[in-house]
């Protein structure tokens, strides 16, 4: 059972995750945070391999996406998951351990209802069709969320913040393409 | 181009479904293997016309995967193309060296995806 993280912590180190970004780590000093919106943070968590890792990530879905935006979102979110999963393997953890917990996905703007929950039904199925098991959600709402999670432990802090608008409402943009070369 | 017959190997059943969507719509046919080792047994009695692999996979990873098949002169002029979250230049060099015929940085674009395909299988 996951114990709520302590207060403070001498020599404590915190990063910030920020939207886009992903990190694994097995210090035992440090608290990796985000503040979420309708944003979705993913901590993963290998008991026996005592390693975590979070991402931070939105698919910048328009409110009428076309197919082609939904389907470069989706892109985009797969490869926000891999990377997490990715760094995760090579830490050592694997695959059949590892637990997932999902933050965010608010509903943070009105007009763009559907934007917070695209989000977590997109991890829920990544986690599902890749056989990671989902120990625990808090998502959807209308309130921002702060995550503190400790990688090398599991433990996690979610906390419901009133008064952070965390992120600008999502804008239709094309997510990034990974470049290409021919040997 | 004619359709082909591509296998495509990634541990994550997410990125293959993907895969198999943007392939399918060219008209390729698609084989798939969630790891190096899955896909080696299957080239045992197989020949496809192009090989896209994942980097970072249990058991045999895509530099393994490659050069098992290089080693086999059936495969010797078989497209290989990497596809992965990977983009370092040592990696990249690595794999050159096994023998890929190329390198694709995830997230990756369909179109992009099947232009590069049309420009290596033959």
């Amino acid at each position: 059972m996951l114990r709520p993280l302590p207060t403070s912590a001498p020599q404590q180190r915190r990063h910030s995750v920020m939207q886009g970004e992903s990190e694994v780590s097995s210090d035992a000093n440090l608290v990796l945070t985000t503040i979420l919106g309708s944003c979705i943070a993913c901590c993963l968590y290998d008991p026996r391999a005592k390693v975590g890792g979070m991402n931070h990530f939105l698919l910048s879905l328009p409110p009428h996406a076309a197919p082609d935006d939904i389907g470069a979102a989706q892109r985009y979110g797969l490869y926000a998951m891999e990377l997490l999963v990715n760094e995760m393997l090579k830490a050592g953890a694997h695959r059949s351990f590892m637990r997932a917990r999902l933050y965010g996905g608010a509903n943070m703007h009105s007009g763009m209802r559907s934007i917070g929950l695209n989000n977590s039904q997109f991890a829920q199925q990544f986690l599902a069709a890749d056989g990671i098991a989902l120990a625990f959600a808090d998502t959807g709402g209308s309130s921002a969320r702060r995550v503190d999670f400790q990688p090398a432990t599991g433990r996690i802090r979610c906390r419901l913040v009133q008064d952070i608008v965390p992120e600008t409402p999502p804008i239709a943009q094309k997510p990034p393409v990974g470049e290409i070369e021919l040997f | 181009m004619p359709n082909i017959n591509i296998l495509t190997v990634d541990d994550s059943v997410s990125m293959r479904l993907l895969l198999r969507a943007a392939l399918t719509k060219e008209g390729h046919q698609i084989n798939e293997a969630e790891d190096g080792v899955a896909a080696a047994e299957w080239l045992e009695h197989h020949q496809p016309d192009l090989v896209i692999t994942d980097i970072n996979m249990p058991r045999m990873d895509g530099f393994g995967l490659i050069e098992h098949i290089r080693a086999q002169p059936r495969f010797r002029d078989m497209p290989i193309l990497v596809l992965t979250t990977e983009s370092t230049a040592e990696k990249k060099a690595r794999a050159r060296a096994a023998g890929a015929t190329g390198w694709i940085v995830k997230p990756f674009d369909p179109d992009q995806l099947n232009s590069v395909i049309r420009r290596v299988a033959h």
